[in-house]
């Protein structure tokens, strides 16, 4: 299935949206249809349908339990490590490519959907280490390559100035939003399309949030990023489109400042005035 | 305002409650109660070592006495000329071993019958006694001087025995009958003097043994291969070298003193290093730690072998790849062996392990395999594999504790970076929970180190230094162990005496090494978890 151009807006229950940050540039990555996920009995998403633009930012907010890690962990199916948890009806789609088909390798699929997950996790081995993990389990073992990789993601995290002079010593030495940074440098080590950020910042003081925050923006334009998020400020800031879930259903997903500015769902609205979640 | 409306001011109480048992409060009974069960533990353990060492402490003394007397009775210096006898009888066996490969191979490759292979042999059977007369000399010298040595020995011991007697008469108030008692000081000189007067005539007869020896070899038989045949001439070098330690001995017999002191150290190092135990012998007691000790070693040493891929590999499947489902039988299930009384599990081992493990050995394509084939059914192999399964519950337990602690972020990074399961475990939860798995390791073997039924059971109990000459097969041979020693010795020894206290002595080692072992985990264990944080 090819994937159309056309559509710049993709809502539900909501009015069309005349303010695009960036209209019509961007083209869809990934395709969410019909999803039903349940974990063991429980139905844990209903009937989501979603399209996600390639480079951009997409922020998924809710209040806790609304579903959207859930939804996350469906895009690299990090949801296959928890027993009984599966999808029951519907497809999600990169580039027509639907993830959960038999023939899907998950290993593959996971070194094209990377991931940042909320509390840092950085492997207890070195700085130089733990970028290179994603590599050398790819069989990368070439000291040259290793290196240009490792500056290229610390780089690329905006950690190099920090820790160039202290690669081999532990990961989890660094202060949390380097730990983070760290994280995000690993990720991008094994050059992934899409990178999942699950709340990055919530264990983050307010001077490593922004600097994650920014670093973002300028991951953007090589990653397709999808970002969950407590943080109202942090999806305004950061995301070009917002999806908001409740109680496992998407209830709105348009451009962020059509979501926080002038939402079409009063539980949206309730939602980012702060009233509710 | 007058003072009679002020309301009532209630007193302002904090002294402690009332009631009281022997003097404390509730609080601080309770607080007794508990402290002191937990004190308990430390007292026993304190109680235990003081025990151990307080019997234990006079081995030495009295090791030191039976050292003494083995030089003033004259019994050392009868074993240095009994050394050159056992030489000789070493060297024979020797020589046994290269006829044995000689009629293997003549049977066997050529195919002759018994009767032609002893016909081919006759030159070399003819060599061989030869050879074996040539010691006569000394083994009629080496024979008569035991007699003496013992004679003189027994007459202290019954001396000892009498003063003991008197003494114990004394103590008791009974002096006529102390008096009657007959005590001689023993003249170890005037005893020794035909001990020693034998010099000459040993020398006479050593240089004759090694004057036939050296004509004996001059010409060695002729074998069928040129193996055997280097066998052969490796033989009649053995042979030259140890004629030429016979002026040595000599040496040692000229200047050999019965008045030279025995030093503490002696006692400590006979015990230490020595290669020997040997009890209740009509010659001279040996308690040497090194083959139980090594016998120790070598079985939880194959247990560990065993053990360790069993224990870890299951707790690492049970930890990271098996369904809930699987867990939920496995866990218990290897739980469950911990259960087993030793003593099942040794009479299992006498009764089928052991069996079974001959049997197998006894395969024919199979005998490539180092020791096998083996006869005793009871050797250091079956009690290693029982110790084992004794191990195997303790690692597995702790292990997968060790994993179980390797946060799930960990594991889950290394998922989200296109890890596979295998890679995942190998590179990530294996290193980081390495030191948990090490520290379970080390009390697996101090688990089995202190095993004493199945080791007495199924390890064979010879009292003898394994042969590590021969290679891997060295796991085959029958062992006796340090726990098993005291278990088998304990009920029958004499209260106080030297070999009651030596049992004691090897437990202290044992205590030690069992402490050692426990501290070495706990230790590792605490830095593990400062290193995961």
């Amino acid at each position: 299935m090819e994937t159309s151009a056309a559509p710049a807006k993709f809502s539900v229950n909501v009015p069309a949206s005349s303010s695009a940050i960036t209209p019509g540039t961007a083209s869809t990555l990934i395709e969410i249809e019909n999803l039903d996920f349940y974990y063991d009995s429980k139905q844990a998403l209903f009937d989501i349908n979603l399209k996600l633009d390639d480079r951009r930012v997409t922020a998924f907010i809710g209040p806790s339990g609304c579903g959207k890690s859930t939804l996350l962990r469906c895009l690299n199916r990090m949801n296959d490590l928890i027993d009984g948890a599966h999808i029951k009806r519907g497809s999600l789609k990169i580039r027509g490519v639907d993830l959960h088909r038999k023939d899907v390798d998950a290993i593959e699929l996971r070194k094209r959907v990377g991931m940042v997950f909320q509390k840092s996790n950085p492997f207890p081995k070195s700085i130089y280490e733990n970028i290179t993990y994603g590599l050398r389990i790819q069989g990368v073992n070439n000291k040259a390559r290793l290196d240009e990789v490792v500056e290229k993601s610390l780089r690329g995290a905006a950690l190099w100035d920090e820790v160039k002079d202290r690669l081999h010593e532990s990961g989890l030495s660094l202060s949390g939003g380097q730990q983070q940074r760290l994280c995000i440098a690993r990720t991008i080590a094994v050059e992934p399309e899409v990178i999942l950020m699950d709340e990055p910042c919530s264990a983050l003081d307010p001077i490593a949030t922004a600097k994650v925050e920014e670093l973002i923006h300028e991951l953007k334009k090589q990653f397709t990023i999808i970002i969950v998020t407590h943080s109202m400020q942090q999806a305004a800031r950061c995301s070009d489109k917002t999806a908001f879930f409740y109680m496992g259903k998407l209830i709105e997903y348009d451009d962020t400042r059509t979501i926080f500015m002038n939402p079409g769902n009063p539980q949206t609205e309730a939602y980012v005035s702060g009233r509710f979640g | 305002m007058s003072l009679e409306s002020a309301p009532t001011i209630r007193p302002f109480v904090i002294e402690k409650a009332r009631t009281r048992l022997f003097g404390l409060t509730l609080d601080e009974c309770i607080h007794a109660f508990f402290g002191g069960n937990a004190f308990m533990a430390v007292v026993v353990l304190a109680l235990i070592t003081v025990f151990l060492f307080r019997e234990g402490a006079d081995f030495f003394g009295q090791n030191r006495a039976n050292l003494r007397i083995y030089r003033e009775a004259g019994l050392e210096y009868v074993d240095y000329m009994r050394q050159q006898e056992k030489d000789h009888t070493a060297l024979t066996r020797y020589l046994f071993d290269v006829r044995m490969r000689t009629v293997k191979y003549l049977t066997g490759v050529k195919g002759l019958t018994m009767a032609q292979t002893n016909a081919q042999l006759a030159a070399f059977d003819d060599f061989s006694s030869r050879y074996g007369d040539t010691v006569e000399p000394v083994r009629g010298i080496v024979a008569d001087l035991t007699e003496v040595a013992t004679a003189i020995k027994t007459k202290f011991t019954v001396n000892e025995d009498a003063k003991e007697g008197r003494r114990q008469l004394l103590a008791g108030g009974k002096k006529d009958e102390a008096a009657a008692v007959a005590i001689t000081n023993l003249d170890f000189k005037a005893e020794l003097a035909p001990l020693v007067g034998t010099l000459p005539a040993f020398k006479d007869a050593s240089a004759t043994f090694a004057k036939n020896l050296e004509q004996v070899v001059a010409t060695v038989p002729v074998l069928p291969t040129p193996e055997l045949q280097s066998r052969m001439l490796k033989f009649q070098q053995l042979t030259r070298d140890y004629i030429a330690t016979f002026p040595a001995t000599i040496h040692e017999l000229e200047t050999w003193d019965y008045t030279k002191p025995v030093p503490f150290t002696q006692s400590l190092t006979a015990f230490v290093f020595g290669r020997e135990w040997l009890t209740a012998s009509f010659w001279q007691d040996w308690y040497g730690v090194i083959p139980l000790l090594v016998g120790s070693l070598m079985v939880s040493f194959i247990a560990l072998v065993l053990a360790v891929p069993l224990g870890v590999g299951a707790a690492i499947y049970v930890n990271q790849i098996a369904s809930a489902r699987e867990q939920k039988l496995i866990k218990p299930a290897i739980e469950f062996i911990s259960a087993i009384p030793s003593v099942v599990l040794g009479f299992f081992g006498i009764a089928v392990l052991g069996q079974l493990l001959r049997a197998i050995s006894q395969v024919a394509w199979l005998d490539w395999i180092p020791g096998f084939p083996f006869a005793e059914r009871l050797n250091a192999l079956t009690a290693g594999c029982l110790l084992a399964l004794i191990a195997v519950p303790t690692i597995f337990t702790l292990a997968e504790d060790a994993l179980n602690n390797v946060p799930r972020s960990f594991k889950e990074a290394s998922f989200a970076l296109g890890a596979s399961r295998l890679q995942t475990v190998l590179r990530i939860i294996v290193p980081a929970s390495l030191s948990g798995i090490v520290s379970a390791v080390l009390l697996g073997l101090g688990r089995v180190i202190g095993e004493t039924m199945v080791v007495l059971l199924c390890a064979g109990n010879r009292i003898a230094i394994p042969d590590f000459t021969a290679g891997l097969a060295v796991v085959t041979q029958p062992v006796h162990t340090m726990t098993g020693i005291i278990a088998q010795e304990m009920g029958e020894v004499v209260r106080g005496s030297i070999h009651y206290r030596a049992l004691f002595i090897v437990g202290i080692v044992l205590f030690s090494l069992a402490l050692l072992i426990n501290f070495l985990a706990q230790k590792i264990v605490r830095k593990y978890r400062i290193s995961i944080g």
